[in-house]
């Protein structure tokens, strides 16, 4: 295992015990008896995963969820609690929880939580600045429509008011897609269907600036997949294809159609020909 | 709108001054294409014009700015007439060395010409356009405007004879003359497949369609796919497209034609066609009553969603009725039943390119160049390791020897040829002993591969071919369309098994079942992505099984792109010990005393062959897999 771990228990035995166990894992352990320095801890460090006791003085342990998720929204959190009883557990969650750890436990069950805790946590974080897409659509649903009402009874249009609305809305989240379905009368399923067959759509939103890298047979034999090596290596990418600060995503197109200029990288609108391996880190210092 | 009188336009024609003879002393004709333009073309125009503005010279030369020239690799080209002296690869500090030089004393700057490759010692220039050998073995007719015109200038075009064979067609021509004419040409479709396009414009025109409330029975549509190639023809000369859609869309019978553009946000293109479109709308070349004949033909753009598979003409139509990119089975041709029923005719926009010239002059002068089989001339892009990268167009029957040693100026310093990619992604590969089969419809597929796109791409002996099919095979996984089994699940299979070879784990086995698979592929495919993927497999099997052998038997990828199955070595007996690999290691594997021979820590090896490729003295070797595991590590 590996990350960064807070333990917050009134009960001195309860954290002893526990960094014992979880020390031999190669975690990195912090471990405290006060809410109250947790909640300074919490401000000046960055931990993966808070392992928190709900009863406690001082603050108690929801209070601490609470702050946690207003500070540091991406940080795990798994509960410890002597009386998991339903309404208990339900609240937890409700704010936001992994898991929870009903006391007493054994080491055995420890290690799985705190290791499946950090799993789920490293999934989180990429995902903090994503804004709601209720939010998103709703600001921009009277432009949504009026694209929707000049293409309702075109047949075949279904292709342009997608690319429309990804134009406005930066990308077809599923109430996007049930919008343009209901607005176009046809089935939702028939617009997923499309959606999900052309690379040019997307479900989730991309980075600030979109790289586009072509792998086509002329780009290939001009090193496109060592570009594509190297972008991975400077920029760290999510499974989904983003940088954590959300400026650029990439994505691999077959063929731009510009092979007499292979390698071909796309930024944005931007198109790069010739281009090296080695150059792509200067290409890239162009969009930050 | 009131559009062009026919003695407008002829008046227009007869201003036209070609920018190559213009009044000033030196005419200069600079490229302006995306290529150039990355190189810096626009601040050397500004260079030139400011450097002679300060000496007080300034009406002393022209500079006209135009489109892709072709020659790419070579940017910023620019031209100096009179002598059509070719200035390439050089650099705003340059421009002052040719003011200096050429502009106030005539005399050309040596060192800034254009480098015969043939000399080996790189020492003799060619100075005028016409003798440089990438120029002298073209025959540009598609492209005759290229470096002449501004593309979005239709009075360039129109100048250099554009939009006469539109006149032409629509009032001295009836449809059935217009049939005739392409017909006699024996134009056959640039898109790839090579059907004869008289023929598919003479079923389209004999055709009908549906009775629907939308649309009448005589309703047809004419779509121009602006796929790969026509990237590039609209990059040049985007009114010859536009013109030949509307002489096809007279002969035919359409009244509304579509420009397919696959991808959405390439606004270079969708701009430059916007424009075009409404520059040839205001001068009423396309709309209604064209040229007051009263034929009426409208173009507009029809927008795709990405996808490889929407180059296939059932694909495209499909995707343009918002549906999914499926292609559907032929027959019905789409010239019988296409786009919403109606018949509709798909050409490639080279094939709309072509079409003008064969109007303006005959067919006969349009059968002068190419073969029997495959008149006229054919568009290919050439990339790889060959000196001159760029867009050519030559004649038909050209061997591909000529084009990659003559125009292609020849393999890059010290790289040898091996393979020769011919169509595009889904196309095959052929070896050297090929090289001398002529680029005609014909010739190509005896060789086992398709025209396609007209992708050329040269392939040195750094390749790996099998490496290569695997690369093939996991782009015909992600673009398959997925409809049809054989494609789908066919490509995987090959796939899975090309990785398992490149790791080292195939069996001489897999490679027999590649082939058959490759021909199932091949045989049972619906369209012609399916049909044609499968070509790498087995081109690759068949000119290069060799290479398959050491692969499997050996263990042994010689060009060292297998990572798994190479071991880079350095052989004491060539090592100078000059270091220079040494210190290109990113690993820090290489060891060795300045002078003496090295050594690779094959622990530490990444196999990035950045040693392989800086060594001069080629004592860095590529071996088979674990050939220091089985054998004693020489002292």
């Amino acid at each position: 295992m590996e990350g960064k771990i807070l333990i917050v228990d009134d009960d001195r035995i309860i954290v002893e015990s526990c960094k014992r166990v979880l020390q031999s894992s190669g975690v990195d352990i912090t471990v405290t008896t006060s809410s109250v320095v947790a909640v300074d801890l919490i401000a000046n460090n960055e931990y993966d995963v808070v392992i928190t006791d709900i009863m406690m003085p001082e603050i108690d342990g929801f209070e601490l969820i609470k702050k946690i998720k207003e500070v540091r929204p991406a940080t795990g959190i798994v509960v410890i609690t002597g009386y998991p009883n339903q309404q208990n557990i339900q609240d937890a969650l409700q704010l936001g929880i992994i898991d929870y750890l009903p006391k007493p436990f054994t080491p055995n069950v420890l290690t799985d939580i705190v290791s499946k805790a950090l799993d789920v946590a490293k999934k989180l974080k990429p995902f903090i600045p994503e804004p709601s897409v209720e939010i998103e659509s709703k600001a921009k649903s009277e432009e949504l429509k009026s694209i929707i009402d000049k293409y309702k009874n075109t047949p075949g249009s279904l292709i342009t008011v997608l690319a429309q609305a990804q134009g406005v809305i930066g990308y077809l989240p599923p109430s996007v897609q049930r919008l343009i379905a209901k607005g176009l009368r046809v089935p939702v399923s028939e617009v997923h269907s499309v959606v999900s067959f052309y690379p040019y759509f997307t479900m989730k939103i991309r980075g600030k600036h979109n790289i586009k890298v072509c792998v086509g047979a002329a780009c290939y034999a001009k090193r496109s997949n060592e570009i594509l090596n190297r972008l991975k290596e400077t920029l760290e990418f999510n499974d989904d294809h983003v940088t954590q600060d959300r400026l650029f995503s990439y994505e691999e197109v077959r063929c731009l159609g510009a092979c007499g200029y292979a390698a071909v990288v796309e930024i944005d609108n931007d198109t790069h020909g010739a281009v090296e391996p080695e150059g792509v880190s200067t290409l890239l210092k162009q969009y930050n | 709108m009131a559009g062009l009188t026919i003695d407008e336009l002829t008046r227009i024609k007869e201003t036209y001054k070609d920018p190559s003879q213009g009044d000033t002393k030196y005419n200069v004709i600079l490229c302006g294409g995306s290529g150039c333009r990355a190189k810096g073309s626009l601040k050397i125009k500004a260079a030139i014009e400011k450097q002679l503005e300060d000496k007080g010279n300034g009406s002393l030369i022209s500079i006209h700015l135009t489109g892709c020239n072709g020659f790419c690799a070579q940017g910023p080209v620019m031209k100096v007439y009179p002598g059509g002296i070719l200035y390439q690869s050089f650099k705003e500090q340059d421009v002052s060395a040719i003011v200096e030089e050429h502009f106030l004393n005539n005399r050309p700057v040596e060192k800034l010409l254009y480098k015969d490759n043939k000399d080996p010692k790189g020492k003799t220039t060619i100075a005028s356009t016409q003798d440089i050998p990438f120029y002298k073995l073209q025959h540009q007719r598609v492209l005759k405007n290229r470096g002449f015109i501004d593309p979005d200038d239709i009075n360039d075009y129109i100048g250099r004879d554009g939009y006469m064979a539109l006149v032409k067609a629509v009032t001295l021509m009836e449809p059935h003359d217009i049939l005739r004419s392409v017909k006699d040409s024996g134009l056959r479709g640039r898109g790839g497949g090579g059907f004869p396009t008289g023929m598919k414009w003479e079923i389209a025109s004999k055709a009908s369609g549906p009775k629907t409330d939308r649309w009448p029975v005589t309703q047809k549509f004419l779509i121009c796919n602006a796929g790969p190639i026509s990237r590039s023809i609209v990059e040049i000369d985007p009114h010859l497209i536009i013109e030949g859609m509307v002489i096809a869309a007279r002969a035919m019978g359409a009244t509304q034609g579509y420009i397919y553009v696959r991808e959405p946000d390439n606004l270079f293109i969708v701009n430059r066609l916007n424009t075009t479109l409404k520059k040839a709308r205001e001068c009423g070349f396309i709309g209604e009553n064209i040229l007051n004949t009263g034929f009426d033909f409208d173009n507009a753009l029809s927008m795709g969603a990405g996808t490889f598979i929407c180059g296939e003409e059932t694909a495209m139509l499909n995707s343009m009725e918002g549906k999914r990119g499926y292609p559907t089975s032929k027959p019905p041709y789409p010239a019988t039943k296409g786009l919403w029923g109606y018949p509709t005719a798909v050409d490639n926009a080279e094939t709309f390119a072509n079409v003008p010239q064969i109007i303006l002059h005959d067919p006969a002068w349009f059968r002068q160049l190419g073969t029997e089989d495959s008149p006229g001339t054919k568009i290919f892009t050439l990339t790889g390791e060959v000196n001159t990268n760029g867009l050519i167009e030559v004649d038909m029957g050209i061997t591909f020897r000529s084009i990659v040693f003559d125009i292609g100026g020849g393999m890059k310093k010290k790289k040898t040829f091996k393979a020769l990619s011919i169509g595009g992604s889904t196309g095959g590969f052929i070896p050297e002993s090929l090289l001398d089969i002529r680029a005609s419809y014909a010739d190509v597929v005896n060789a086992g591969t398709i025209m396609g796109s007209g992708n050329l791409v040269v392939m040195d002996n750094n390749s790996c071919m099998v490496h290569t099919a695997m690369y093939a095979m996991e782009f015909a996984t992600g673009e398959s369309c997925g409809k049809c089994v054989p494609c789908r699940i066919g490509t995987k299979v090959m796939y899975d098994k090309l990785i398992s070879i490149t790791e080292g784990s195939g069996v001489m086995k897999d490679v027999e079942t590649l082939h058959d698979l490759a021909a199932e592929v091949k045989r049972t495919s619906l369209c012609g992505f399916g049909q044609t993927n499968p070509l790498a497999v087995l081109t690759t099997i068949k000119y290069f099984t060799d290479e398959y052998e050491s692969h499997i038997k050996d263990k042994w990828c010689k060009a060292g792109r297998c990572k798994k199955l190479c071991t880079f070595y350095i052989d004491q007996s060539v090592c100078t010990g000059c270091t220079s690999c040494a210190r290109k290691c990113p690993q820090n594997a290489i060891a060795g005393e300045k002078k003496k021979p090295h050594e690779v820590d094959q622990a530490l090896c990444v196999k990035c062959r950045s040693c392989y490729e800086t060594c001069t003295f080629g004592a860095v070797k590529i071996g088979p897999r674990n050939m220091f595991e089985s054998q004693e590590i020489k002292p």
